[in-house]
């Protein structure tokens, strides 16, 4: 055939199909109507008309849109909606459904402008949606999704943050949720052999308490059901900001909600320019790779400018602020990839030391229980284990073998010292440092005490962390001559320990303990068995902070991770500003704040400092908060109800799911439905990110959908939703949407991921889930680590470093300046060689809030307040849910659930305390009542409480009062881990403790 | 005719709350009427982990024992009540909600103390097994579907392979045993025996040493009751001693030192010793 004709046959098709289709249109608009009530509801929302047509008007038709029922008409003519295509073939391709099927083309089409949709935003936005549930109108009004049951219920799948579940639904109602067991169909998983003993994991997902107690949540009593407006609020006059956290709330209407946030945003944009919105949220609000924050709320944020938060990399501080100078990892800010760590420490290791690990608790993140299934076999293997916490963790007490005590922020002491037997006795592996590192002359002179006439000794150490130097020789001996696997924290990074003051110390001596045995080396190595199970990694899904339809090729890893694989319009931020997150509340009340940058492209970029207000921003004058964390999870929380109630904001809004924390804060509250009201699709444990392969904590990969479940309660919206509702008022909807619905989203996000090649989406759709094959032994993914040990090129699945952080070869070595694991770091050298609070090596700092500190003249305890067990973060805490009544979780007393106080029993005495009863837990900085649990958990002088109840209940004026729910992040510093690093040291806190003799307030009776 | 059985394992229990929280999710809100009315959504507990301490820091340990019904054999609630509750073909003892309603007495009948009262429908409640769920095919009760390592784990079988597990396993009742109860556990030991534990150091020079190695023998009235060796650590731990055993000797030795000899007494609590110093001969 001839390129002429060929076209010419082409362009009759595409008309002839276009002529046709559009002919159709209206038809087949009433007869969905009949099959579907609901349906004919959506037309009935408007009456309008709706032109379609070619843009030089050669084809044309009109719909009339009349009380839920529609006619169509040949022709051009005037109307409320237009939607004009550039051409016949790019009209033939939208229109035969391709706007959800090849999105490149709908996206260049949007693009350059071949096709436009006209008319009033809320009109145009009805007759989009409404063209898209025409391609979807099975699932969305048939129901066709999930599985039947015999019974009559349905079985759909959604995600959380501690592991996928099924979700059995009855007239729209959730009966149950549960784990998911697999199939016989789904792939069988791995084995690992070894010392003569095969393993292999059980077909079936494991779940997070927190997780498993979510339709509590999803039917609490504090659910937001209506935007509501704080009653002395006016924005056309009275503010009242004095009043937030003590006024009450009114019932308003969405369109009223919209209309005020909308008018606040280009009301203070007007009036004060860029950065005078500003937005932020908690890090685990709720699931899934669109609906989620960096997804649907970054793509909005970006379409409104907005200043953002500056984190600061909380889970990781020490590592971030320390370790990366030794070894590098800044897209992991500090920690070490994990690949097939389990089976070489199943296979090789004779000891495994968790420093600061809690895994049992923390379940690494987001792993639910998978990791238990694996530490279990260690206890099989009899492998020795030694846990070093201040604090019996979980993991310890399921593990059992020997708990060492260290008082709170000692550890790099005890580090020190371990190296300290290593170097005399020459019990380290001389080759590999030779080979591989360098700077180790510089350490040991300061070890031996060369440089400061104090050998770190296992006896000095003792003065320090009040453990036995005995214990400690005794360690370094074994470990000296086993090879160990070093658990240090929970994920490969992480750990209480690096997150007290100067916790950048004692990462960097976990780092420098692990080169110094051979890391990478047959059975040398990070790890306590959580990360690192043999799966494949070469399954293409990604994790939710890879940006999910956000567009945000620059705050998301969208532009590493799937700008090739699902086209989207891209979206920027246009405004510079951000607010260091520690510092917040002295940014808004005093108007500036500066802190260092956290750079994941390389290491170097951390030394960058940022500060509040940013040259030609203004000061924040808006507040717009996605849940309501901060008072739990921040430290010296108080500050915050100061900042709120300060007259420096002059609008906040926030957007919940539950009347809770900041909420109880806001002059306008937007409810926000649960991720089992709404659309999405993820994996179960799959961050992406910073963790890059998180889902190698998991015995299985995972990959589900997230179904909407049930309506959303009340008139809660999803988070999209939401931010489509205030994008329409902005003229922003399209930009915001593309004008697809989050349905749509979650099927163009299927598309671009590797489950189509394994599954349909109607499968996926019906089924909810789909394991990813393990590869066979021969070709799982390489050890971490074993090439650098090996000094042959890397050869795990990593991106990252960028080429240009190699100063050498590209892709040989580390990421540091020598390419080698340098125990003198030239980055920090090179930064401030004289900086005492971070020297080039590693060295012990005295906490400035710890024994022997001013401050203990005062407060003789040491509090420390790892992540909670039963809640993750404030997510299954509060909210009426059953977590709540787990009475290691909070302690029922005359009628009130106090969250937990654990001190030793010497402790309790010296005090006149006793097990059960109120106490008062105070320092400078606040008190907060809690109910004492009296335990051996801990040795004397150090206490323990989880972090982070999920509400803020001051029993009188907010931030100036006792805290009756156990807000303990009140009494936490607030000062910067060390001076030039963004981080927080919330273990280095001291406190005292006193039987609580007020009175028993209104909160007596409650829940 | 083959039962239900549940056998608890304190050793595999990683205290997580999943059996709890299951139950919450399975029965709160949810009437499986005629099985049982819903459960209250906080004031009740059909299967609740207590936390159980043993020993002191450094050698504390912490166990979780589940309790829940036994669903005994010999059930003082059904004998209580013949007419309200039942044992079923499958052995899963039932309390009819309905007619059981009112009587408030029945939380005071099961020795386990695991009937409730149920304030809403103001009768007398306890686990089901999930009866409701097992008839309609399911392998197991929520609890045990959620728990992580089936710490919890269901035994299907009749009365005498049941009793043989029993022997075989060596597992033990919650309490005497006398209502024949169908729930068993492993490793309760670690609730009802005490241990015993500590250290040893010698000096070598300037410094301390752990005594790895050290043969720690425990003597009653002279005769010998078990022999273990220190670890690397120099420290020994001697389990499964029953409580109140009375005063019992450690002998403990390192070739080239003097035997150190001490007097324990075992009542209710596990004791952990203070470091001991080794001397040379």
């Amino acid at each position: 055939m001839s390129e002429k004709i060929f076209e010419k046959t082409i362009n009759l098709f595409d008309k002839t199909f276009l002529s046709i289709s559009l002919f159709s249109l209206d038809k087949m608009l009433n007869i969905l109507a009949k099959a579907s009530p609901e349906f004919k509801k959506e037309l009935e929302v408007h009456d309008v008309t709706v032109q379609l047509k070619i843009r030089d008007n050669t084809i044309g038709r009109k719909l009339f849109f009349r009380r839920g029922s529609v006619t169509g008409k040949n022709g051009v003519l005037g109307a409320d909606v237009e939607m004009v295509f550039e051409d016949e073939n790019t009209a033939r391709k939208i229109m035969s459904g391709q706007m959800i099927g090849k999105t490149s083309d709908f996206v260049a089409a949007a693009k350059n402008g071949s096709m436009v949709l006209n008319g009033p935003d809320e009109k145009a936005m009805w007759f989009s949606s409404l063209l898209l549930k025409v391609f979807a109108f099975d699932v969305l009004y048939l129901g066709n999704f999930g599985m039947l049951m015999p019974n009559g219920e349905t079985r759909y799948v959604s995600g959380t943050n501690g592991g996928p579940l099924f979700v059995y639904v009855k007239d729209g109602k959730i009966v149950r949720l549960t784990p998911i067991d697999l199939s016989e169909e789904d792939a069988d998983p791995w084995t690992i052999t070894a010392r003569g003993k095969k393993f292999t994991p059980p077909k079936r997902a494991t779940i997070s308490p927190y997780a498993l107690g979510w339709k509590s949540m999803i039917y609490s009593p504090d659910r937001l059901l209506y935007p509501m407006k704080r009653v002395d609020f006016d924005p056309d006059g009275e503010r009242n900001p004095q009043n937030r956290g003590v006024s009450g709330y009114e019932r308003i209407s969405w369109d009223e909600a919209f209309d005020i946030v909308a008018k606040e945003i280009v009301r203070v944009r007007e009036t004060h320019g860029p950065g005078t919105v500003f937005y932020s949220r908690g890090s685990h609000h709720t699931w899934g790779n669109c609906g989620y924050f960096i997804s649907a709320a970054n793509r909005f944020f970006n379409c409104i400018g907005a200043t953002g938060l500056l984190n600061n990399p909380d889970s990781w501080e020490g590592y971030a602020w320390g370790a990366m100078h030794h070894y590098g990892g800044s897209a992991r800010k500090g920690g070490c990839e994990a690949y097939s760590t389990v089976e070489d420490c199943m296979k090789n290791a004779e000891m495994i030391v968790f420093w600061s690990s809690d895994p049992e608790s923390t379940s690494g993140v987001y792993g639910a229980h998978e990791g238990t299934i694996r530490r279990e076999w260690v206890k099989q293997l009899g492998i020795p284990v030694v846990h070093i916490d201040p604090y019996l963790n979980s993991t310890a007490a399921f593990m059992g073998g020997r708990w060492i005590a260290p008082r709170p922020g000692t550890d790099t002491a005890m580090a020190l010292a371990i190296a300290y037997v290593w170097l005399v006795n020459e019990t380290y592996d001389k080759d590999y440092v030779q080979k591989r590192t360098t700077g180790l002359d510089k350490w040991r002179e300061y070890i031996l005490g060369e440089t400061d006439d104090t050998p770190k000794t296992p006896e000095w150490q003792e003065e320090i962390t009040g453990v036995d130097a005995t214990i400690v020789r005794a360690l370094a001996e074994q470990w000296g001559k086993k090879k160990t696997y070093l658990a240090a924290g929970g994920i490969h990074s992480f750990g209480s320990a690096c997150r007290t003051a100067y916790g950048t110390e004692w990462a960097r001596a976990m780092v420098c303990l692990a080169a110094m045995q051979g890391l990478g080396k047959e059975g040398v190595n990070f790890g306590g068995l959580q990360m690192g199970t043999p799966l494949d990694t070469n399954f293409w899904f990604p994790g939710y902070s890879e940006g999910g339809f956000s567009g945000d090729y620059i705050g998301s890893g969208s532009g590493i991770q799937l700008y090739n694989r699902m086209p989207q319009s891209p979206s920027v931020n246009s405004n510079y500003q951000r607010i260091p997150r520690l510092r917040l509340p002295e940014a808004i009340l005093d108007g500036h704040a500066e802190a260092h940058d956290m750079d994941n492209y390389t290491v170097h970029g951390q030394f960058r400092k940022v500060r509040y207000p940013a040259p030609g921003h203004s000061e924040v004058k808006m507040y717009y908060k996605y849940g309501g964390s901060y008072f739990g999870t921040q430290p010296e929380s108080n500050r915050y109800a100061k900042m709120y109630r300060s007259d420096k904001i002059e609008f906040v809004v926030n957007q919940s799911i539950w009347m809770e924390g900041e909420a109880r804060y806001a002059d306008i509250i937007l409810p926000a439905c649960t991720s089992f009201e709404r659309w999405d699709i993820a994996e179960f444990a799959n961050c992406g990110g910073y963790i890059e392969k998180s889902f190698i904590q998991n015995n299985h990969r995972v990959i589900h959908m997230q179904h909407k479940c049930i309506e959303p309660l009340g008139e809660s919206k999803s988070d999209f939703e939401i931010f489509q509702g205030i994008a329409a008022r902005l003229g922003l909807w399209q930009v915001f949407s593309e004008g697809n619905s989050e349905f749509d989203w979650v099927k163009r996000y299927f598309d671009a991921t590797d489950l189509p090649k394994r599954m349909s989406w109607r499968q996926f759709l019906k089924k909810g889930y789909y394991v990813v094959p393990p590869l066979p032994e021969d070709r799982r993914t390489p050890l971490a680590m074993a090439w650098f040990a090996n000094g042959t090129k890397r050869d795990t699945p990593e991106l990252a470093p960028l080429p240009s952080e190699y100063y050498n070869r590209y892709n040989e070595g580390l990421q540091t300046p020598s390419g080698k694991f340098e125990f003198e770091a030239q980055t920090l050298k090179r930064f401030d060689p004289n900086d005492e609070e971070r020297m080039p090596i590693c060295t012990y700092i005295h906490s400035w809030e710890g024994v022997g500190s001013e401050l203990y003249e005062k407060y003789k305890l040491q509090l420390i307040t790892p992540h909670s067990k039963y809640s993750f973060h404030t997510m299954g805490d509060g909210k009426d849910s059953v977590i709540n009544d787990i009475d290691q979780h909070r302690m029922l007393i005359d009628g009130f659930r106090y969250w937990i106080f654990r001190m030793n029993p010497n402790d309790a005495q010296e005090r006149g305390l006793k097990h059960g009863e109120v106490v008062e837990v105070y320092n400078d900085r606040g008190s907060v009542l809690c109910g004492l649990e009296v335990t051996d958990r801990l040795p004397p002088g150090t206490v323990h409480s989880f972090e982070s109840c999920a509400d803020y209940k001051p029993a009188g004026e907010p931030g100036e009062s006792v805290e009756i729910n156990g807000c303990v992040n009140i009494l936490t510093p607030s000062k910067f881990i060390t001076k030039n690093a963004h981080g927080l040291a919330v273990n280095s806190c001291l406190v005292e403790v006193r039987k609580w003799e007020g009175a028993f307030g209104r909160w007596k009776k409650c829940i | 005719m083959e039962k239900m059985h549940l056998i608890v394992d304190l050793k595999k229990c990683v205290g997580c709350y999943n059996c709890m929280i299951a139950c919450k999710d399975e029965h709160v809100d949810n009437s499986w009427l005629p099985y049982t009315g819903a459960q209250q959504k906080h004031d009740q507990k059909w299967i609740n982990p207590v936390k159980h301490e043993r020993g002191a820091v450094p050698h504390t340990e912490i166990n979780f024992v589940t309790k829940l019904c036994q669903h005994c054999r010999n059930a003082p609630c059904a004998h209580a009540r013949p007419d309200a509750i039942s044992r079923r073909k499958d052995g899963i003892v039932l309390i009819d909600t309905q007619k059981a309603a009112g009587d408030k007495s029945l939380v005071d009948v099961c020795p386990y103390g695991m009937i409730s009262w149920n304030d809403e429908i103001e009768a007398a409640q306890k686990c089901t097994m999930c009866a409701h769920l097992l008839d309609i095919g399911w392998k197991e009760p929520r609890c045990v579907q959620a728990c992580p390592l089936r710490a919890l784990n269901v035994v299907f079988c009749d009365d005498d392979e049941f009793e043989r597990l029993v022997r075989e396993q060596k597992l033990k009742p919650l309490s005497d045993g006398s209502n024949a109860p169908r729930v068993m556990y492993r490793n309760l030991y670690k609730r009802d025996t005490c241990f015993v534990a500590g250290a040893f150091v010698y000096q070598d020079g300037e410094i301390k040493r752990a005594a790895e190695n050290a043969v720690v023998q425990l003597k009653i009235n002279g005769e010998l009751m078990t022999t273990v060796k220190t670890d690397f650590f120099g420290e020994f731990k001697i389990d499964r001693i029953p409580k109140d055993s009375g005063t019992f000797e450690l002998i403990c030795d390192m070739s080239g030192y003097k035997t150190i000899s001490v007097q324990v007494t075992i009542g209710e609590e596990s004791p952990c010793l203070e470091t001991m110093m080794f001397e040379k001969l």
